[in-house]
């Protein structure tokens, strides 16, 4: 039977440690408002800062804004009237340092700095509205609009007029054409369109790539426009546009009717795309949290959600994460405080004394811990310092620290290199297989493998790892001294790592092991580096056994004989 | 560590963290970690902390009360996570499942990463699964349903539970009975090894329940962990707040009978193939279980079907269609897949990068097949409009995936008449306040999951969230720093 090992069963002490109860929220958007509020009423104080010159701002682009307006304008004095919450306007966050429930917050206030405290950071920078004009190619006039600029129309009576009686228009929408577009543009599309419908005279009519419906009652608003008289035209690509003064024509193939088609609108109204804040990019530097590649806070990788970013402490909501409506935007705000109360709670959090050790004697300060650190968890105070509270203890600090001056408490090279030369029989004829399994995804999926009775290889030893980041070259390298006929390395999928990067550098190392190994002349089939998730566990005996197989082929390894001799002696 | 009789009486609860319990004996502070999938474990540690609870000033609630209780119904990825929050904040949590395994739907999903993760979230159930099997605040009934719920000032409830047959306490996951078992489905093994117990009795498939023909998993059990006999219980119980979280079931392709569902066996729901992913890691036609050539996938089955009076968007069946395109892409390059669809509709982050490179592999064609006829070498021929000319075209598949839609679940009548609560137009739980969808027309009942409308993992465990803040705040547990 393949042993399976686990080390982390090392006494860790706690200590109970004071976590600052002040939150300090950047946006004063309704999300930025409404987690404040929130905050404050559970009794933390808050801290809300704006780079405008007042809180409130812009109302996100959602109908459910106008269906609650006065709820919205009640929370607008709620917050400026609560004792608990300190608004700062005009006001932008030049550094934060220190460590979850300890952090240290430069502001600028008019020039002015300011110091603050706080316990953890929710970052609520609402996205922003960029009209799409000029991607379609239009030169904005007052017949070609951007659908903010209609929706402002439709929303006042006179200006509303031109589109009544002899006024009556024919109104083009153009969605999801320059863009993949996305359900918050669609309904406001949607709605606009059926209300110039029943104006009685106007003609709404909507080309658009896909129609995105993917919100609760889009399907429903989308069957009510079609039954008003709304028209559609489906498109793969964006159709030839020629802007001519006042006059348009359009011109598609449609799908449909299997014909070109030419329109000649008297108005056109082009969607907007939903950016990130134009502060994010600044923004996620001096927080030292990542974005997606779209710009939005918070890695795109599953484990993040729904609010957290990469560090511990700081959280995104809203629209600062993804577009989203105001009812996903308030179930984030429920989650952030759900979050910073776990974290904060009453002020006190018993937390593991040390995760990961820095032993000065060999610490040079060269830095890299505090580079490599996917969770922002070390700090400087004259040295190196591992943050307990926000350390996730994936080891990649320890295992990229050139000194090897860190060590895990639960996951210290001496217990790893044991059980690395603690391998079965290596007299034996079935290949020895030593599997380096991140404790988040092979590890369980083995687990969930040996369970299940399937059959694993005879002479596989699986070493449970924090994360597959913590595999140095070394276990490599010793692995094969100790007489293992073949290594895997297994780790997370790509964008599925808990700590964002451990996966690389495994991939890394196993890519310099690799090289080492052709170089003193051992066949590089030997090492593996493959990934995997915790619910394959048929995945992980397909591989098991594939080496195995492999390795039956090579016969043992070179390597092997200098083991076998050093035990003998 | 032996910790029992008098040592036990001695221990003061200090705190429970993540997969370890930290206890104060004689002074010290130890820390002792749950070992993972023992449940027996589980339940010795869960017994100290119970003693240990009653002592507890847990920070949730007031020295001088007991912790406030809630109950979680539906043991899918929502109600889990509604559990699993509710625990963290010292909430007592009775968690009810009618099935016989925690994880709902989402647990039977597969892993769609190709060379990278493709976010579908399928493994945050198993992680979340993992962390309430090891939360002693949480309790659950597994096969057990409400039969009565009345409220006065708290609403007090009496489920009844059938039998497990297969005593967890004894159980050591040998799968004797599994392997053994003469009747196809009668004993039942979880999709995770985090299901615990991890095997089950069906009655609907084991002869026993028949004609009491066979007992053979009784006498084979070596631990003598199985009794047939037992019948349904009674459990009755009080809560302060409840949290709807029953599910949905999928949209059940007979009910369009073009498809001939059933009929051929390639014919299969996007639920078969993510069980055959995750229990086989391959795709193979179940005709002649080899590697389809070309597999055809045909969206909106069920949802946005306004002659079947389903007017929404099922909101999953894009993202999931084109994760599985993707993974069957990689695992078996040879493979052709081809999506028919209305409309794509967007799923995560990072969406239209996603949406780019699936074209590279799949072929999309705007057009929903009527029927389906079958063709040679139990081939199914889609027929459908070529976009460009108008034709039709003939096409055979190897494989035809239909992309079932998300429907409400079986009981939501029963139970919304028992809860009193409203259902909307489409049967899913309705929200009260347009910008709370966990909110409901009764005070301390709040929704999670797709009980209130189709979502998907990453929504449903948002709103989960959601819902185990809003019963926090709705029973007053407040950390109220000074």
């Amino acid at each position: 039977m393949p042993e399976v090992r686990n080390v982390s069963s090392q006494t860790a002490l706690m200590e109970e440690i004071h976590m600052d109860t002040t939150v300090l929220v950047v946006g004063g958007g309704w999300h930025g408002m409404k987690v404040a509020y929130e905050l404050a009423c559970i009794g933390y104080q808050v801290v809300l800062i704006e780079n405008g010159t007042s809180i409130g701002g812009k109302a996100p682009s959602d109908h459910l804004v106008s269906t609650s307006e006065q709820e919205l304008s009640v929370l607008l004095k709620k917050v400026k009237d609560h004792e608990a919450i300190e608004v700062l306007a005009s006001t932008r966050l030049v550094a934060l340092s220190g460590v979850p429930g300890d952090f240290r917050v430069r502001l600028e206030q008019d020039g002015q700095a300011l110091e603050k405290a706080a316990g953890a950071v929710v970052v609520a920078l609402e996205a922003e509205r960029v009209p799409m004009l000029e991607a379609y190619r239009l030169n904005p006039g007052e017949n070609a609009l951007s659908q903010s600029q209609l929706e402002r129309m439709l929303d006042s009576p006179e200006e509303k007029d031109r589109f009544c009686g002899e006024d009556s228009k024919d109104v083009l929408f153009l969605v999801g054409l320059q863009q993949e577009g996305n359900p918050l543009v669609m309904e406001r599309a949607l709605r606009s369109a059926i209300e110039l419908q029943d104006t009685g005279g106007c003609q709404a009519t909507i080309l658009v790539g896909n129609v995105k419906l993917a919100h609760d009652g889009l399907e429903t608003l989308y069957k009510q426009s079609r039954e008003r008289g709304v028209l559609y035209f489906k498109l793969r690509e964006s159709p030839l546009i020629t802007q001519n003064g006042l006059n348009f024509q359009i011109k598609f193939f449609d799908g449909v009717l299997h014909s070109d088609v030419e329109l000649t609108p008297d108005v056109l109204v082009v969607e907007e795309a939903i950016r990130p804040h134009p502060q994010a990019p600044d923004l996620a530097r001096v927080l030292r949290i990542d974005t997606d590649p779209e710009g939005f806070f918070q890695p795109d990788n599953v484990h993040y959600l729904p609010v957290r970013s990469n560090r511990e402490g700081i959280y995104v909501i809203g629209s600062a994460r993804q577009s989203s409506n105001l009812r996903h935007g308030w179930s984030d705000v429920q989650n952030a405080v759900l979050a910073v109360r776990q974290l904060l709670g009453e002020g006190k959090s018993l937390v593991p004394r040390e995760k990961a050790k820095i032993h000065r004697g060999k610490c040079t300060i060269c830095l890299t811990c505090f580079r490599v650190c996917p969770h922002g968890a070390i700090y400087w105070d004259n040295r190196a310092v591992i943050s307990p509270v926000a350390c996730q203890g994936c080891g990649i600090c320890a295992s990229e620290c050139p000194m090897d001056a860190i060590q895990l408490v639960d996951y210290r090279d001496d217990q790893i290199e044991a059980q690395i030369f603690e391998l079965g029989n290596i007299n034996s004829n079935t290949p020895q297989i030593i599997a380096f399994c991140c404790q988040n995804s092979a590890y369980e999926a083995g687990q969930m493998a040996r369970l299940f009775g399937s059959s694993l290889p005879e002479g596989l030893q699986m070493i449970k790892v924090p994360c597959a980041g913590k595999v140095d070259v070394d276990y490599i390298l010793k692995a094969f001294q100790a007489g293992a006929d073949g290594v895997l390395v297994l780790a997370c999928h790509k964008d599925n790592c808990k700590s964002q990067q451990g996966n690389t550098f495994a991939e890394w190392r196993v890519e310099d092991a690799t090289r080492m190994l052709a170089e003193v002349g051992l066949e590089t089939e030997r090492l593996r580096f493959i990934t995997l998730a915790s619910n394959m566990p048929v995945e992980f005996v397909r591989i098991t056994r594939e080496i195995e197989d492999k390795l039956r082929e090579m016969g043992p390894s070179p390597m092997k004989k200098q083991a076998l001799a050093k035990t003998a002696s | 560590m032996p910790l029992t009789g008098a040592a036990l009486w001695s221990v003061e609860m200090a705190g429970c963290l993540r997969s370890a319990i930290f206890l104060v004996l004689h002074g010290e502070l130890l820390r002792i970690p749950i070992l993972k999938g023992r449940n027996r474990t589980i339940q010795n540690h869960g017994a100290i902390l119970s003693e240990g609870l009653l002592n507890q000033r847990s920070k949730g609630n007031s020295p001088d009360q007991a912790p406030k209780k809630v109950l979680v119904i539906g043991g899918g990825i929502a109600g889990l996570t509604a559990a699993w929050e509710l625990a963290r904040l010292d909430l007592d949590v009775k968690l009810i499942e009618k099935s016989s395994f925690l994880g709902g739907h989402a647990i039977q999903f597969c892993c769609k990463a190709a060379d990278e993760c493709q976010k579908c979230g399928a493994c945050l159930v198993e992680k979340r699964l993992l962390e309430v099997i090891e939360e002693p605040r949480i309790k659950v009934y597994l096969k057990s349903e409400i039969e009565k719920m009345n409220r006065n000032s708290r609403f007090s409830y009496t489920l009844s539970q059938r039998s497990l047959y297969i005593d967890s306490q004894r159980c050591t996951n040998c799968g004797l009975c599994f392997e053994k078992c003469p009747a196809d489905g009668a004993v039942i093994r979880g999709y995770s090894k985090n299901n615990v117990p991890l095997y089950a009795i069906d009655e609907t498939h084991c002869p026993h329940f028949k004609d009491g023909s066979c007992r053979l998993c009784e006498d084979l059990c070596p631990e003598k962990a199985i009794n047939l006999d037992p019948e349904p219980d009674r459990v009755s119980g009080e809560a302060d707040a409840i949290v709807v979280a029953s599910g949905f079931q999928t949209f059940d392709p007979v009910n369009r009978p073009r498809y001939g569902y059933g009929i051929n066996k390639n014919l299969i729901t996007a639920l078969d193939l993510e069980r055959m992913l995750r229990e086989k890691g391959e795709v193979l036609r179940p005709s002649d279980d080899k590697v389809p050539e070309k597999i055809a996938f045909i969206q909106c089955v069920g949802s946005r079907d306004h002659k079947l009076q389903h007017g929404f968007c099922s909101q999953v069946c894009c993202g999931y269609a084109m994760r599985m395109a993707e993974a069957i892409h990689y695992r078996h390059p040879g493979a052709e897949v081809t999506i028919f669809y209305m409309d794509i509709q967007n799923c995560g982050k990072n969406f239209s990068k996603f949406y780019e490179r699936c074209k590279d592999h799949i072929r999309f064609v705007r057009f929903m097949p009527g029927d389906i006829f079958q063709g040679e070498q139990d081939q199914l021929i889609l027929c459908y409009g070529d976009e460009k000319d108008g034709h039709s075209v003939r096409e055979p598949f190897d494989l035809v995936v239909l992309s079932v839609g998300i429907m409400p679940g079986p009981s939501n009548a029963s139970l919304a008449d028992m809860l009193k609560l409203d259902l909307d137009e489409h049967g899913f739980f309705a929200f009260a306040d347009p910008l709370d969808s966990t909110s409901t027309s009764q005070q301390g009942v709040f929704l999670a999951g797709t009980a209130q409308g189709p979502k998907d993992i990453a929504d449903t465990m948002a709103q989960a969230g959601q819902a185990a803040q809003r019963v926090a705040h709705y029973l007053g547990v407040m950390p109220c720093p000074k």
